[in-house]
Parts: structure tokens; C-alpha cells; sequence
């Protein structure tokens, strides 16, 4: 229990640092917040879309793109300065110090996209399930962080080198989970895509949270999503584990 | 307990190349070792396996009694770690690096305020303490990272290349900081390539090449162990071929090297060089200026174990 305690501690701590260095870093703010913005914008100018639903995209897009910045982006930056090694001659487990940064990164992802739901919010938009919302918010975050964090497994010291094969998957998962088209209207194949993504269960809850629409359900896309999460934490530990063998 | 660290057939391949080959020693406990080689000989792997940041492919170490693998966390308890680059955060102040390196290691809030607060007396950096790091100079900097590596009280400090770069100020400075923390009972396994330092800090010397130990010895005994390598360093009042010509035919005589306005002539038998150039000096009329027997410094036993010395032409 001392020892579980201790290890929690450590990752609050790694959390608090990356908050302090790091939230206000260029590369942080473009991959993070610019990036999903120019997206959206680029989809909502000239369709005509309601505020609720604009919102809705909008605050899926900044949980996938803000949370998963993070690790990918510190990670290597931390690499390159050597300051990653302070935690790996430090006595603590991998493991809390990769939960210290998904920890950063869920409260980065959390934090930014509750920006578009107060500007919906000004601007009339009616919140229709605020529990699924919350929930979606926060499991999201969780769960789109370990995916930077896993993707800066690669053993490189430039964010660049991490955010290309990230964006590699980022994007396309746009197109196969209900953010530009609802997941109702796509093909079968598409539909069974769209059940592979993590972002359908995140845009769904989402949804259900601003829109009261749903296709899978609250119960199904937390399950989703924490089933994500699980397997992006198991993974991360595993390649960082293999990289700090072979370096 | 005696022994600081013990390392056992530590080895480490990266795909085919072998950088470091079944290295073993020693530290002794309030020893400062000096760990040198060459570029690339397995200096940085050997320490980046000793202090956790990398997995020995084969063999293991023991840190004060802890296996670094099977026991990693309570092995790192024991250890502060000084990279070759000062590795501190510097968007945050001297304070918060302090503090957030205590927090790492798990150090309750107020001993780590305490701690903190000590270090910062000790090295001198009390009028930094709200400056943000990366505005310090390089010396302080170095000082901070090395305060930082003794935040959690540890009984062993690594330190690379700890004054490389630093101004002559900084280097007294860091090495007195260092003499010091050993004189208070701390080991200092001490990674350097500048061998004035390692001869004059040091109290056993380990040279590595090519990833195997080739020596590890004091650094007396190191220099006493090539005989070969004295020399006697002679100055004449004129010089010219015929004498070179002359000196690489004395008795004794296993090298002769123009240094300038000297000769230096290598030889197991400082002595008999020595007559042999007073015999000479009479025969040919020449008035000796200067004549001193040299022992071989470290860097011309380092030179010589290491085989450098034969690709640049050194004794």
C-alpha cells in the first residue's frame, strides 16, 4: 500500500512538472489546440451546422488531438535534454511515470475542450446529458493520452518523428468515427470500422452528452473506452519497457 | 558492508556491435573511482547500466548490497546521478528543480524543504533560488544538477565528466564541492577524459577500451607499471641532426622526441640515460641546460593501455 501510494505520488508529480514546462510549449499549443481547431474550422465554414452539433465535433477533435500531444510531444523533448533519464535513474516503477504523463495529458485534453463547450454554452447551445458528457470528457482524455504516450515509445528525440506515424492514425480516424459523418449513415464496412475506433465511442458519448443522440450507447462506449485505454496503457508500458532494454 | 558497487561480467549489445565486453570491478565504500577510455570504449554504456537507465544484456551490479535488476528501486535509493550535460529543467526555478527531484524520490515535504534549503547553502546558489534555471551560468547550472543528485541523501554519486566546458573558477569550485562530499563519507564514481583531474581526484583509476577493463589500479601505481615509458628531458645549448642522431644512439635510449628546444628520450633506465648524456655532452663540447627525469604521466599510460598512443606516435 506504502509502496502503491509512493508511485502515485511520483506520478502526480511528473503530472505537476509537464503542466508547469510544457502546457505553454509552442509545439503543445499547435499539435494541441491550433491544429483541431484549423480542422474544424475547415469543416463547419459554410455548411450551415448547428452550434450543439459543431460543438460536439469540436470537442471530440480537441480530446483526440489535445490529450494525445502530451506524451508524444514531451516524451522525446525530455529525451533530447536528458531529462527523461532523471526518471529513469530515479527509484520509481516506469509505470508511474508514464501514468504521470498520461495524467498531464488528460488534464491538457480535459482542460481544452471544455473551451468550445463554454463558448457553445454562450452562444445558446442546450446541454443535453451533462453526467455522459463528463464522463466522455474525462475517459476520452484518459484514453487518447496513453495513445501519445504509447506512440512516444518510439525511440526518437524529436516530436516531429512522433507525431508523423500519430497523425498517421489520427486523421483517418476522423473520416471512420462519426465526426464529419454520423456513423448511422455510413456503409456496413464502414460501421464495423467505425466500431474499431476509439474516437466513435468518444465522439458517441460526446454526442449523447451535448445532442442526446446515441448510436452505441453510454454503457458500450465507456466499456469501449476503457477497453482502450487498458490496451493503450498495456502496450505503452511494453514498447517503453523493450526500448529501455535495447537502449 | 564495504564494498559501494561490484560489477559482474556487465555487458551490452546493441544489435551486432558488443560495447561493452564482461566488465567487472570494484568501489570501495568513501572511494573516488575514475572510470576513463576513449571515445566510444564503453565509459557512458557501463554507467547508463550501473544507474538504471539501461539494461545489461549479460551480467549484473550491486549497488550498496542491491542487485540494479532484481532489486532496481531500492539500488536507485542509494545512487545520485550527474550526466555529462546538466540535464535540470529550465523553465523551472533553482527551488522547483530541487523540490520537484525530492518529490521523485519520494522525500516527505518538509525534510525535502530542509534538504533543499541545505543544498542550496552548500552550493552556493541561495541568490538563484527564484531565478528560473536556464537563465543560471553554465558553472551553476552544472552545481544545481550535481545538488539536485544529492537530494535524496545518496550514498554513491556518479558524475560524468562533471567540469567539462566549466571556466577555471567553476572547475576549483566543483572539484572542492566534490572533495568535500567524499571527505563526508560519499562515493564518487567519477567518468572523466581530462586525466589532471583524474590523477589528482582520484584514488583508483579504471581505463576501459573497447568495452573491456584493461587496468584498474591508484594512479601511482598505474604510472609505475610502464617503466618504459620514463624519460629523461634534456636541453642543450645548441642543437641540430647530429646530435638527434647521436642521442638514438645511446646506450638505453628507446625513443628520442624533439619537444621544442628538448629532446625527450624514452627509457626503463632513467639512470644510465642520464651518464650517457654526460659523456656525450663532454665529447661534443656541449653545455647541458636543463636535464630532469620524467615519470610517465597518466595520459601516457592511458595512451599506451589504450593503443592510442601508437596511432598519434606516442611513446
Amino acid at each position: 500500500m506504502r509502496r502503491l501510494l509512493r508511485e502515485l505520488s511520483v506520478a502526480l508529480a511528473v503530472a505537476e512538472k509537464d503542466i508547469k514546462v510544457y502546457y505553454a510549449k509552442p509545439s503543445s499549443i499547435m499539435f494541441g489546440f491550433l491544429f483541431p481547431l484549423s480542422m474544424f474550422l475547415s469543416y463547419i465554414v459554410g455548411r450551415g451546422i448547428g452550434v450543439d452539433k459543431a460543438i460536439s465535433v469540436l470537442v471530440a477533435q480537441t480530446l483526440l488531438f489535445a490529450s494525445s500531444s502530451i506524451g508524444s510531444v514531451t516524451i522525446p523533448m525530455e529525451r533530447r535534454v536528458k531529462t527523461f533519464d532523471r526518471f529513469l535513474t530515479a527509484p520509481v516503477t516506469l509505470h508511474s511515470i508514464l501514468m504521470g504523463k498520461t495524467l498531464a495529458g488528460l488534464l491538457y485534453g480535459a482542460a481544452v475542450s471544455i473551451i468550445p463547450v463554454g463558448i457553445g454554452l454562450i452562444a445558446g447551445m442546450r446541454v443535453a446529458s451533462p453526467s455522459e458528457l463528463a464522463v466522455g470528457i474525462v475517459l476520452s482524455s484518459a484514453t487518447f493520452s496513453c495513445m501519445g504516450v504509447m506512440f512516444a515509445s518510439i525511440p526518437t528525440q524529436s516530436p516531429g518523428q512522433v507525431m508523423m506515424p500519430l497523425n498517421f492514425v489520427r486523421i483517418p480516424l476522423l473520416f471512420i468515427s462519426g465526426v464529419f459523418i454520423p456513423i448511422e449513415k455510413l456503409p456496413l464496412w464502414g460501421r464495423t470500422l467505425a466500431a474499431a475506433s476509439p474516437l466513435s465511442y468518444s465522439m458517441d458519448l460526446v454526442r449523447a452528452g451535448i445532442e442526446g443522440s446515441k448510436y452505441f450507447g453510454a454503457s458500450v462506449s465507456i466499456l469501449g473506452l476503457i477497453a482502450y485505454l487498458i490496451i493503450f496503457l498495456m502496450v505503452s508500458i511494453r514498447f517503453h519497457i523493450m526500448i529501455q532494454k535495447r537502449e | 558492508m564495504t564494498v559501494a558497487i561490484e560489477a559482474f561480467g556487465l555487458t551490452k549489445w546493441y544489435g551486432k556491435l558488443l560495447a561493452v565486453d564482461h566488465v567487472s570491478f570494484k568501489v570501495s565504500k568513501g572511494e573516488i573511482f575514475g572510470f576513463l577510455g576513449p571515445n566510444g570504449a564503453g565509459k557512458t554504456t557501463t554507467v547508463r547500466m550501473l544507474t538504471g537507465m539501461s539494461r545489461p544484456s549479460e551480467g549484473t551490479a550491486r549497488i550498496m548490497g542491491f542487485d540494479i535488476q532484481r532489486e532496481a528501486v531500492r539500488a536507485k535509493e542509494q545512487i545520485g546521478v550527474v550526466p555529462d550535460i546538466s540535464n535540470i529543467y529550465v523553465e523551472l526555478t533553482t527551488w522547483e528543480n530541487l523540490v520537484f527531484t525530492g518529490k521523485l524520490y519520494g522525500i516527505p515535504r518538509d525534510e525535502r524543504r530542509r534538504r533543499a534549503e541545505g543544498l542550496l547553502e552548500l552550493f552556493d546558489l541561495e541568490e538563484k533560488k527564484d531565478e528560473p534555471a536556464g537563465r543560471l551560468s553554465k558553472g551553476m547550472r552544472r552545481r544545481l544538477c550535481i545538488a539536485m543528485a544529492l537530494m535524496n541523501n545518496s550514498s554513491v554519486l556518479f558524475l560524468d565528466e562533471p567540469t567539462t566546458g566549466l571556466d577555471v573558477q567553476s572547475v576549483i569550485k566543483i572539484r572542492e564541492l566534490i572533495r568535500n562530499l567524499n571527505r563526508q563519507g560519499l562515493t564518487i564514481f567519477l567518468t572523466t577524459h581530462n586525466m589532471q583531474e583524474a590523477n589528482i581526484m582520484c584514488d583508483r583509476i579504471a581505463i576501459i577500451n573497447k568495452g573491456r577493463i584493461v587496468a584498474v589500479d591508484t594512479p601511482e601505481r598505474l604510472k609505475n607499471r610502464a617503466r618504459r615509458l620514463q624519460s629523461v628531458v634534456v636541453s642543450f645549448d645548441r642543437a641540430g641532426t647530429r646530435v638527434e642522431e647521436d642521442l638514438r644512439k645511446l646506450q638505453g635510449a628507446a625513443r628520442v622526441v624533439k619537444e621544442g628546444d628538448k629532446y625527450r628520450i624514452y627509457t626503463s633506465d632513467p639512470s644510465d640515460v642520464v651518464q650517457a648524456l654526460c659523456s656525450l655532452a663532454w665529447k661534443q663540447g656541449l653545455r647541458i641546460v636543463s636535464i630532469n627525469t620524467v615519470k610517465p604521466s597518466l595520459e601516457d599510460i592511458f595512451l599506451e593501455l589504450t593503443g592510442i598512443g601508437e596511432v598519434v606516435g606516442h611513446a
